[in-house]
């Protein structure tokens, strides 16, 4: 593990939904399938928290736009900077990336009041695909999810099937969902279950 | 089921919510000599009122940040939501506040600096 930040990533690790090996679908009423998910295995997550100084640096570095506003995330290609609370975001990256994004946060930021945190592996996100993505998400969800409410580029953090999770609407009908690492077999498992009857595919 | 007005996510529902109890309970300062009997007020004793109470509480699914809340017992009202480290606004909060038994405790007088040091910074 030396030299993290020059040496190429090293994925042999388990990700969160490790346990889960094979894909699995079911479709019993036939027609289209209502959801398609899968891990986004290995992406990075950075957790950063201040206040001043950060927008010049989190903007290089990512190219979005700083800070989100409330409830909100911003995007630029693959990367996304979500709006966690008033002094909190969440980075997310390409796979393997997580290490280089932290080191030039840290070279660039010039306020001397923040932190960068890794925990890439300390939460799991999930892509969530498919004309039914709504409404299996408000089976378990308080939230009013409907696309006028909750439209593309809207976040919240909040309860699905009581286990925490962070919902970023990508488009009408595509969700990431990120959960504790530790949860994610039973969100997976509850995605499942919660799909069945709209058709669903999962990909391991 | 309440809906609870989170100062920064919005509303919301409640179980998204830990409520943390009674709020403005100052902790006695280390300089300040008070009694055993005397600190409990601070440690133990909890309002219970039927009514207008000040309460602290925190968006613990959401972004996990505390505030203020002045909700009446019997309605579930909520009549004021404001941040931590700040005083109600709204009369009857305020009223509240200025009311309580906890203002004249010496557990609460000992909360507040004494003025011969204060003086001594600046
Ligand atoms: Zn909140």
């Amino acid at each position: 593990m030396a030299n993290l930040s020059s040496s190429k990533p090293d994925f042999s690790g388990q990700t969160a939904l490790a346990g889960i090996a094979s894909s699995t679908s079911a479709n019993p009423d036939g027609g289209a399938i209502g959801l398609v998910f899968g891990e986004m295995a290995h992406l990075g997550k950075l957790n950063l928290r201040g206040q001043n100084g950060l927008a010049k640096a989190v903007k290089a570095v990512t190219g979005c736009t700083f800070p989100p506003k409330a409830n909100r995330f911003q995007s630029a290609g693959d990367r996304h900077v979500v709006w966690l609370g008033p002094d909190e975001y969440l980075l997310l990256c390409e796979a393997g990336k997580e290490q280089e994004l932290q080191d030039s946060l840290h070279s660039m930021i010039t306020s001397s009041h923040f932190a960068v945190t890794d925990v890439s592996d300390s939460l799991c996100a999930l892509s969530l695909r498919g004309p039914a993505v709504r409404a299996v998400l408000a089976k378990g969800c308080g939230l009013d999810l409907h696309p006028t409410q909750f439209a593309a580029g809207q976040s919240a953090q909040s309860l699905l099937a009581l286990s925490a999770v962070t919902l970023m609407a990508v488009a009408d009908d595509a969700f990431i969902l990120i959960c504790r690492t530790s949860f994610a077999p039973y969100v997976q498992r509850w995605l499942a279950d919660a799909s069945l009857e709209y058709g669903y595919q999962y990909i391991a | 089921m309440l809906i609870i007005t989170c100062p920064f996510c919005g509303p919301r529902d409640e179980v998204e919510f830990a409520c943390g109890g009674e709020a403005h309970i100052a902790r006695p300062l280390a300089d300040h000599k008070i009694s055993d009997a005397d600190f409990a007020d601070y440690l133990f004793m909890r309002d219970n009122p039927k009514g207008l109470f000040l309460e602290r509480w925190r968006h613990s699914a959401g972004c996990r940040r505390w505030f203020n809340v002045a909700r009446d017992t019997v309605s579930n009202e909520i009549v004021e939501i404001y941040p931590m480290g700040s005083l109600p606004v709204k009369t009857a909060a305020k009223t509240t506040y200025k009311t309580s038994w906890r203002r004249d405790t010496a557990a609460e007088k000992a909360a507040t600096p004494s003025r011969s040091k204060a003086g001594g910074s600046k």
